[in-house]
């Protein structure tokens, strides 16, 4: 890979969801190739594409407030390699709660990551409620009004090798209300029973793992 | 019963941890997760739908699994590594969603889950020196948005990498009398 590239680094195990699609969008509108981060195995020709490439952008999903483990296993080894020098690095990270506060940290992560190794960390954008669009393009999104244009200014930044502020995706992402938290905790709730039940499960049940213990 | 898991590849805190909760007279179980075989999560979503409940995932969490489960208090104990948790402590806390109740709540105005055993105690022990203040107080947000997520109660804890045993033995009587 040529030093100029960019290069866009899918952070998640499911290749058609929505850390997938974000990428996708910034390729059609930037350029660059979309690699996945391995799931086993050696994490050393992913570390070798970040060294190689001029600008990164790594998408991922939001676990437990946070980058999945896989990614900060990467971070480590890329950290315990060195031989960055400058490159810029965006990051995306996307969950299912409706907020930013919820999803911060992944970006945090990423910034922490690129000060201490020799990378130009230049924002990054996090996205609230982006599970639900299960890999569905960004225009199916609840706020699509505010998060489709902020979406594709953060694109823009990434085109322009220019920093992308906070304040971007902020703004962009207004929490619901008291009475429709209550509406989608109801909602949401009602789809995760169904499911369950759909497989012959009881949601009132302990916890499998309990079962044995009882 | 308090589980600790903990990251001890550099340190071995998370045993003196242990040793030190025994000693203020809790019963603890301790996991050495550097030590264990475990995949990172696969987001196949079986736990929430055809095994609800249960991780497909055969691998050394199938051991912690069932004590997280069970806790009155869950410690997880890591190095700070980019203001969070190192990747050995990170698959373990991927791989809880199989104990994590998928219903959602409302608290404090917004949505939030919870853990199966309702109320159970969540704490993290960062290890770390010369840590920045953004490093610290990253760290320290994770643990705070961790907690709101999973409806749990408790508190963080930012440590040198050799602590004077004193220290340790305040935070587990801190964790073991419930001050958190």
């Amino acid at each position: 890979m040529r030093k100029s590239d960019i290069l866009l680094l899918c952070a998640s195990p499911r290749r058609m969801g929505t850390s997938a699609m974000l990428l996708k969008r910034i390729q059609a509108a930037a350029g660059g190739e979309i690699i996945y981060l391995p799931q086993k195995g050696s994490l050393h020709e992913t570390v070798l594409a970040m060294q190689q490439a001029a600008v990164i952008v790594i998408s991922g999903p939001c676990y437990i407030n946070t980058c999945p483990a896989r990614l900060i296993e990467l971070l480590e080894e890329a950290s315990l390699s060195g031989g960055f020098s400058g490159q810029k690095l965006y990051g995306v990270i996307n969950g299912g709660m409706p907020y930013v506060h919820t999803h911060r940290h992944g970006l945090t992560c990423l910034q922490l990551f690129a000060e201490k190794n020799k990378l130009a960390w230049q924002g990054g954008f996090a996205l609230g409620g982006g599970a639900m669009l299960d890999g569905k393009p960004l225009e199916k999104h609840m706020s699509r009004k505010k998060i489709v244009p902020a979406f594709d200014q953060f694109i823009q930044h990434i085109k322009e090798g220019s920093p992308s502020p906070d304040s971007l995706y902020e703004q962009a992402q207004t929490p619901p209300g008291r009475i429709m938290t209550r509406v989608f905790a109801k909602l949401l709730t009602l789809m995760v029973v169904k499911r369950i039940q759909k497989f012959g499960h009881d949601p009132e049940a302990p916890n499998w793992y309990l079962r044995g213990q009882e | 019963m308090i589980v600790i898991v903990s990251d001890d590849s550099r340190e071995r805190l998370g045993l003196a941890l242990k040793e030190a909760v025994t000693r203020a007279g809790a019963q603890a179980v301790y996991f050495a997760a550097n030590t264990l075989s475990i995949k990172p999560c696969a987001a196949c979503g079986s736990c929430s739908g055809k095994t609800y409940g249960r991780c497909v995932i055969p691998d050394d969490m199938q051991q912690v699994l069932p004590r997280i489960a069970g806790c009155q208090t869950l410690v997880l104990v890591s190095p700070i590594v980019f203001g969070g948790v190192s990747s050995h402590i990170k698959k373990v806390m991927d791989r809880m969603a199989a104990v994590g109740d998928p219903r959602y709540h409302v608290s404090d105005g917004e949505l939030v889950k919870g853990m199966t055993g309702q109320g159970m105690g969540y704490c993290m022990l960062g290890i770390g020196d010369d840590l920045s203040e953004a490093e610290q107080a990253a760290f320290l947000y994770l643990h705070a948005e961790n907690r709101k997520i999973m409806s749990a109660r408790g508190r963080a804890f930012i440590l040198e990498s050799r602590p004077e045993e004193a220290l340790i033995n305040k935070i587990a009587q801190e964790i073991t009398h419930e001050k958190i």
